[in-house]
């Protein structure tokens, strides 16, 4: 499978430097999937779950090792290109769904494609697409203050999603959901990634959340570990 | 979705940040727009007086040369009747008037003799022109006397004399003349007759406009019909001619250059020898015709010229100088003498009608064989060999006058060897040698002179009135003309006539006529007039030499430099001096000002606009952090970093054009604001009520284009400081790189060791300078080292106070934050400032900053009213200075002097006239200019120009007189005693003076136009710093006489004397010398006046730093309120476990205060340190009370300010908070 990969993560690690000497946080992280795989990474806090998502997000730098997606090294690629690298192949999905107060649900869907060379017209059909798959058709107009949280989660995914990226990542994606939400937000994650032919990587602390994903994996000790597949 | 909606939704969301921070790009836009606007306003406003202050004068004609009244008329008639030529005599006066046994005076007052013709020109229908007595007063003048209309003053005057007063046969005695007159009407400050003057200056002049007859005829310049004794008729005369136009309505309000030269070319056309003094009288017994001057002697440029007109007309020509000796005797028979006798210089021609002589014995002198001091060679004539019982080679001795420099006449005695005796006939027997003075030559003996000096009539022997009677002036002594030169030249000129004769036969009257019209074509500048307007239409202006040495060609730099020739064109002055100035042209150009005003006001709001910069800066900083992670959002859905800077960037920008159209309106509020204090609480500035706001468009749009670009570079630099923070961070909400503990350890430790350093290096500087190893020399700028050294100690205190403050914020204070309540708020508060030490340092130093310069300001007023008179100052050890109207020609510092001057010290108490005559007086000699002191806000080209006599030049060196700057010889005043390339006239001149009012520095020229003078360059040699000569240039007397030979006596004079006595001694002198107009005042209250403006710049200068001192203190309310929002999660969870509002409230203003104080502290001890050697001195008048008003003003601002900080942080609600946390 290693070999036909779109995702190829190999021997990463990241240290940080601390008054007390330098922290290991990844010690060498191997990781490999195609497209339309679902991955979950659990581990307790502070064991850096969400450090290695935003590497391979490109929102971070290794110390060492690298990153491959469908044959592109992120980290050789100038600030510009890494730009384009993640507007292009990458979606996230965060805990703080960091949704812009200023704009409406679709403007707030359509945020990434200002970076993008594609139609307007063509973006705007499929936000509109996006936003009626997870339910959010009738409050295009709204403000994210007028949304729930389960609500506003869905519009950071339909956000995630729009220019239709190899890669989804998500960071907690129900970290402020109540079980409820965070049920049904996890659903629309699996199906919506399975039907776009995006590599999901999700990193949680719910294990109910995680049950529910094919892969788990376990960051333990800078390590990534299969644990079920 | 695109951009622009995007960056539109965020305007709208965040509106409440967006208008702070147009608020803040309004206050930057007001403050520099409305500079500009300021700067425009007091263009226009000086443009404006200047229109107001000429009214209907286009040109004017105005010297000491007097001329025909006619003149007026024949030039009216080339005129239509829009335009008028109105005649007038111009003289400085005083003025007196008594009521009650008080008596008011004023020693300044412009004296104008008019008619109605110039009345009309002042545009005043109201009031008739004087007549009679009459004298019509500006509100100034009647101000300064208490008069009202129907009141008697009395007017004293000088009298105009030909020959000059200071001359062998000028007129001594009778000088002044004095005229009571009744104020007949009084014109208001906003009048033209109110403010008319022609020298640019926003000061009202005293001006007193009477008769023209009136004054005619009281100083004897009225029209005199040729009579039996007087059998020349003598015309009207006047010294100044205005030409203009009545009406506001005529056409062309303005003269320009080409009709000035056209009024010049037609003056030119009408100059006759009476206007320039001269005559030709024909001497058809021996067959010449001889150019003689009024003033007796013939000016150096009217000798040129008359020698010039004669070899062009192929005459023959033949100077002469004559003088009068007083005694000729026989050395070895003091018996055999005689009296008052005419010497002549010539050349001794040969050929007819001027040679040769007939010699009954010798010849010739040799002027070769002359030696200085030795006897000189000389021929006499028959009669006074025989009187003196003398033969060739015999020598006799003489007796006869100089000139002294303070109006004295010594005798000196002098021995002459005869080389020849001459026949008492032919061309030796010609009483035309000597020109026609009146009361002298055409009295019928001795006792019928009028004396020029005490004359010794008792010796005159009978033989002597023989002589007088028979021969009259006809010389008895001939000698070489270059001798006699030698001997008898003044620096009016060294002919007293040139005699000319046709070689031909060619008529006397046809000579006459054709000499008069070459020598008037080259006098008047006809000539050259023709050739100027060629250099006109080409388009050059340069010094240029017409028909070889005869004339030249002088345009006048510096004056329309600036302007275009096509608006200008050529101003040429004649020999003759006479010559129309665009004065209306020169006003509006002089209205340009001396000072910019929209540089000087950016200038003074510097802290204002900095502060305004840094609150733009904050404000887009707050609402970028409160937005910080949709930041991190958009780079993390794939825009690049410099994508999301510009659509913040644009945010910015459309903040700024919005806030740049208020701005622009603001400005106008602003600029009327500033107007008004220059008006009322800042009128020491420019001293006049008439200023005016006046917008011009294109200022608020540049106000707006400079404004918008300083708000975006905030703007962007605010956006930059995102850069270093990676997206993961902006997502989770940090807004600046973060520093780890290292880091920031290292960062304390350098910014310890640079205040250990400044520390340092103050510390040495203040032992070094105390213990007198820094020298008291200059350094530079008349700034001497330890000034300069006290101010490095100052800068480097706040540099050290301020790296202190970025040290102590950065100590890792292990130590826990102890105790209970309020006090361990406090700590707490403190220990949050080192939080985000860059904003508190930054604030911190924003503060510190502004109050050093504040408080440096105030420390460095001054007030010279209570300094005592110092050698090496600004007052050169003199007490009093003062300014006559009518020149002084004696020595006040004698009692022989003084006596001859008027004065009359008996019955005057013994102390007062101990103190007169314990004074020491220090006479220069004036050339009167323009004011360019700092009193005067017009752009002057040619201040008023001081001669300094030998003497006084020797004690000014001798006692090392006044403080000099960036003149870097050992004894500047030799400076003035050099010698330059090119004939250029060394001068000195106040530092505020050249730098500020005439834009000059040491080796810079000026040029002084010539104006019935030569004209020359002067270059300044070395400045003068704060001293009592500002507003004028010094140079040495042999100089000034060979600029203004016609300038006699003594106008100004530096006093010293017992500064206890000052006031006592200035009321008897001006009593004493009233008829002088002598006007004293303390050196020390003139250099207070010059100060004021200086003073007053500096409370501008406070009072809008004080305002960008309190819109700092904004800034920091805004930082803490950055502070506040950050820390919102700690502060509700100290509200959470049981901290009260109060507790939050001393958190925040602990740190507030401690960064003001800091801020304050740093700043106040930095700038006094800085000052120290300033606030020592006796003048120091620093204004504590303001200063400290001020600073605990901006600090209960300050506080009251983060009150808001404060309420934000207690507002807070602790649940949501806590949870978003």
């Amino acid at each position: 499978m290693s070999d036909a990969a779109d995702l190829r993560v190999s021997g990463l690690t990241k240290q940080f430097a601390g008054a007390a000497g330098t922290i290991d946080v990844l010690t060498g992280v191997d990781l490999a999937m195609r497209r339309g795989d679902a991955a979950v990474i659990t581990g307790p806090s502070g064991s850096g779950k969400s450090t290695l998502l935003y590497i391979i997000g490109v929102l971070d730098e290794p110390t060492a090792g690298e990153v491959n997606v469908a044959g592109t090294i992120p980290f050789r690629l100038g600030p510009i290109d890494q730009a384009k690298f993640r507007n292009e192949s990458v979606g996230f999905v965060f805990q703080d769904h960091h949704l812009l107060p200023q704009c409406t649900v679709l403007e707030n869907v359509l945020i990434p494609t200002l970076a993008g060379t594609k139609r307007t017209s063509d973006v705007e059909s499929r936000a509109r697409k996006l936003l009626e798959r997870v339910g959010l058709q009738n409050r295009l107009t709204h403000r994210p203050a007028q949304l729930s949280g389960g609500e506003r989660q869905r519009v950071g995914l339909c956000r995630a999603l729009i220019n239709e990226p190899l890669l989804l990542l998500a960071d907690e994606p129900t970290g402020n959901l109540d079980q409820k939400t965070a049920e049904s937000v996890g659903t629309l994650l699996l199906e919506i990634a399975a039907e776009q032919q995006a590599m999901l990587i999700c990193v949680t602390h719910s294990l109910d959340l995680a049950a529910r994903f094919p892969r788990r994996y376990e960051l333990t000790a800078g390590k990534l570990i299969l644990v079920d597949s | 979705m695109n951009s622009f909606r995007l960056i539109i939704g965020s305007l709208r969301h965040y509106w409440r940040t967006n208008i702070a921070v147009v608020l803040g790009i309004v206050a930057a836009t007001a403050v520099i727009g409305g500079a500009l606007v300021v700067g425009d306003s007091v263009r226009d406003s000086l443009r404006q007086m200047s229109l107001d202050r000429l009214g209907g004068v286009d040109a004017a004609l105005s010297g000491p040369r007097f001329f025909r009244e006619r003149l007026a008329e024949e030039l009216a008639d080339q005129y239509s009747d829009l335009e008028v030529s109105a005649p007038a005599i111009v003289l400085p006066g005083s003025m007196t008037r008594s009521a009650d046994g008080v008596m008011q005076r004023s020693g300044h007052v412009e004296v104008y003799g008019i008619d109605e013709r110039f009345w009309s020109l002042m545009r005043a229908p109201d009031l008739a022109a004087p007549s009679d007595d009459d004298v019509i007063l500006n509100r100034k003048l009647a101000d300064a006397l208490q008069a009202a209309v129907g009141d008697r003053v009395s007017l004293v005057l000088e009298i105009p004399k030909a020959i000059p007063r200071d001359s062998l046969l000028g007129d001594r005695t009778e000088t002044v003349t004095e005229l009571t007159l009744t104020v007949s009407g009084i014109v208001e400050d906003d009048t033209t007759p109110g403010r008319f003057g022609l020298n640019p200056a926003q000061q009202l002049p005293a001006n007193a406009f009477v008769s023209l007859d009136s004054l005619q005829e009281q100083i004897g310049l009225a029209h005199r019909p040729a009579s039996r004794r007087n059998p020349t008729e003598k015309a009207a005369r006047i010294n100044a001619l205005f030409f203009g136009r009545p009406e506001r309505s005529a056409p062309l309000d303005i003269t320009d250059a080409g009709h000035t030269g056209f009024l010049n070319r037609e003056l030119a056309n009408h100059i006759t020898l009476e206007d320039l003094a001269l005559r030709l009288v024909t001497n058809e017994k021996h067959g010449y015709v001889s150019l003689e001057s009024e003033q007796m002697i013939l000016d150096s440029e009217t000798a040129r010229a008359a020698m010039t007109a004669a070899t062009e007309l192929r005459l023959i020509q033949s100077p002469v100088i004559v003088y009068l000796l007083n005694e000729l005797w026989n050395p070895n028979d003091s018996d055999k003498f005689s009296m008052y006798s005419v010497a002549a210089g010539v050349d001794f021609p040969t050929s007819p009608p001027f040679g040769p002589f007939e010699y009954v014995a010798g010849g010739p002198p040799d002027p070769a064989a002359y030696s200085l001091g030795g006897p000189i060679p000389a021929v006499i004539n028959e009669w006074l060999a025989a009187d003196l019982g003398t033969g060739v080679g015999d020598v006799f001795a003489s007796r006869y006058h100089q000139v002294g420099d303070r109006g004295e006449l010594p005798e000196l005695e002098r021995q002459f060897i005869i080389t020849g005796i001459v026949k008492l006939s032919g061309s030796a027997d010609d009483r035309g040698f000597t020109p026609f003075v009146e009361g002298i030559t055409d009295a019928d003996s001795f006792a019928d002179w009028r004396q020029p000096f005490p004359m010794k009539l008792d010796r005159v022997t009978t033989r002597d009135e023989d002589y007088w009677d028979e021969y009259r002036t006809t010389p008895k002594v001939f000698l070489a003309r270059e001798t006699a030169e030698a001997l008898w030249r003044s620096r009016y000129g060294s002919l007293t006539s040139v005699r000319i004769a046709p070689t031909d036969g060619t008529p006397l009257s046809d000579v006459a006529k054709k000499y008069e019209e070459r020598l008037l074509m080259l006098m008047s500048g006809r000539a050259v007039l023709d050739s100027g307007s060629r250099a006109n239409r080409s388009g050059r202006a340069s010094r240029r030499i017409i028909d070889g040495e005869t004339v030249q060609v002088v345009t006048v730099p510096g004056l329309y430099d600036k302007m275009s020739l096509a608006t200008t064109g050529l101003v040429i002055a004649p020999p003759s001096g006479l010559l129309f100035q665009p004065v209306k042209v020169q006003g509006l150009s002089a209205a340009q000002g001396t000072t910019d005003f929209t540089g000087l006001f950016i200038g003074f709001s510097f802290f204002l606009i900095a502060a305004a910069m840094l609150l733009i800066g904050l404000l887009f900083r707050l609402g970028i952090e409160r937005r910080v992670s949709e930041l991190g959002l958009l780079r993390a859905v794939g825009l690049a970093p410099r994508q999301v800077r510009r659509l913040f960037l644009c945010e910015g920008a459309i903040l700024t054009v919005v806030g740049g159209v208020l701005g622009g309106l603001a400005a106008v509020g602003y600029a009327a604001l500033m107007i008004y204090g220059l008006k009322t609480w800042w009128y020491g500035a420019i001293g006049t009520k008439f200023l005016f706001l006046s917008v011009r468009p294109a200022s608020l749009v540049m106000g707006f284009l400079i404004a918008s670009a300083v708000a975006l570079l905030a703007v962007w630099w605010s956006v930059r400081q995102t850069r270093g923070v990676s997206t993961r961070e902006l997502l989770a909400g940090t807004s600046e790189p973060r520093l780890d503990a290292i880091g920031k350890q290292q960062r304390g430790r350098r910014s310890g060791v640079a205040s250990l350093i400044a520390w340092g290096l103050a510390s040495a500087l203040l032992i070094g300078t105390m213990s007198g190893i820094v020298p008291q020399t200059e350094a530079f700028g008349g700034f001497n080292w330890r000034v300069v050294t006290f101010f490095v100690v100052g800068v480097a205190a706040l540099v050290g106070s301020l790296t202190a403050l970025a040290w102590w914020l950065d100590v890792d204070r292990a130590a826990a934050v102890r105790g209970q309540g309020s006090g361990a708020m406090v700590r707490l508060g403190l220990r949050n400032a080192g939080r985000n030490r860059g904003r508190s340092v930054l604030t911190a130093s924003l503060i510190a900053a502004a109050t050093f310069v504040i408080v440096a300001v105030a420390a460095g007023r001054r007030n010279p009213a209570v300094e005592q008179p110092v050698k090496n100052s600004g007052n050169g050890g003199f007490t009093l200075v003062a300014e006559t109207s009518v020149p002084v020609l004696y020595d006040l510092n004698t009692e022989e002097g003084r006596a001859k001057a008027g004065m009359d010290l008996v019955g005057i108490d013994s102390g007062k006239r101990d103190v007169v005559e314990q004074m020491r007086v220090m006479p220069f000699r004036v050339k009167p200019g323009e004011n360019a002191s700092c009193l005067n806000i017009y752009q002057t080209q040619l201040p008023t120009i001081l001669g300094v006599p030998p003497d006084v030049l020797q004690t000014m060196r001798d006692d090392d007189r006044f403080k000099f700057a960036d003149t870097r010889v050992e004894q500047p005043w030799d400076l003035l005693d050099s010698q330059l390339p090119d004939g250029r006239i060394p001068v000195l001149g106040d530092m505020n003076t050249l730098l500020y009012s005439l834009h000059k520095g040491i080796g810079d020229l000026i040029h002084v136009a010539p104006s019935a003078t030569p004209g020359g360059t002067l270059q300044i040699e070395g400045m003068l710093d704060g001293s009592v000569f500002q507003g004028v240039l010094l140079m040495s007397e042999s100089n000034f006489f060979r600029l203004f030979p016609d300038q006699a006596g003594f106008r100004y004079f530096l006093i010293e004397a017992d500064p206890a006595q000052a006031d006592a001694l200035s009321s008897l002198l001006e009593t004493q010398l009233a008829d002088y107009g002598f006007d004293a005042e303390r050196v020390a209250d003139r250099l207070a006046s010059f100060l004021a403006v200086q003073n007053t710049y500096l409370s501008t200068f406070q009072t809008l730093g004080g305002l960008g001192l309190l819109l700092g203190t904004l800034g920091l309310s805004t930082v803490m309120l950055r502070n506040v929002l950050e820390r919102r999660g700690e502060i509700a969870l100290l509200r959470a476990v049981g901290f009260r509002a109060g507790h939050v409230r001393w958190l925040v203003l602990a740190e507030n205060a401690l960064l003001m104080l800091w801020g304050l502290g740093a700043g106040t001890l930095a700038a006094l340190l800085a000052m120290t050697p300033h606030l020592s001195s006796t003048g120091a008048d620093v204004p504590w009370a303001g200063l400290r008003v001020l600073l605990a003003g901006v600090f209960a601002v300050g506080m009251l300010a983060a009150l808001g900080a404060v309420r934000e942080a207690v507002r807070t609600p602790i649940l949501s908070t806590l949870r978003a946390e």
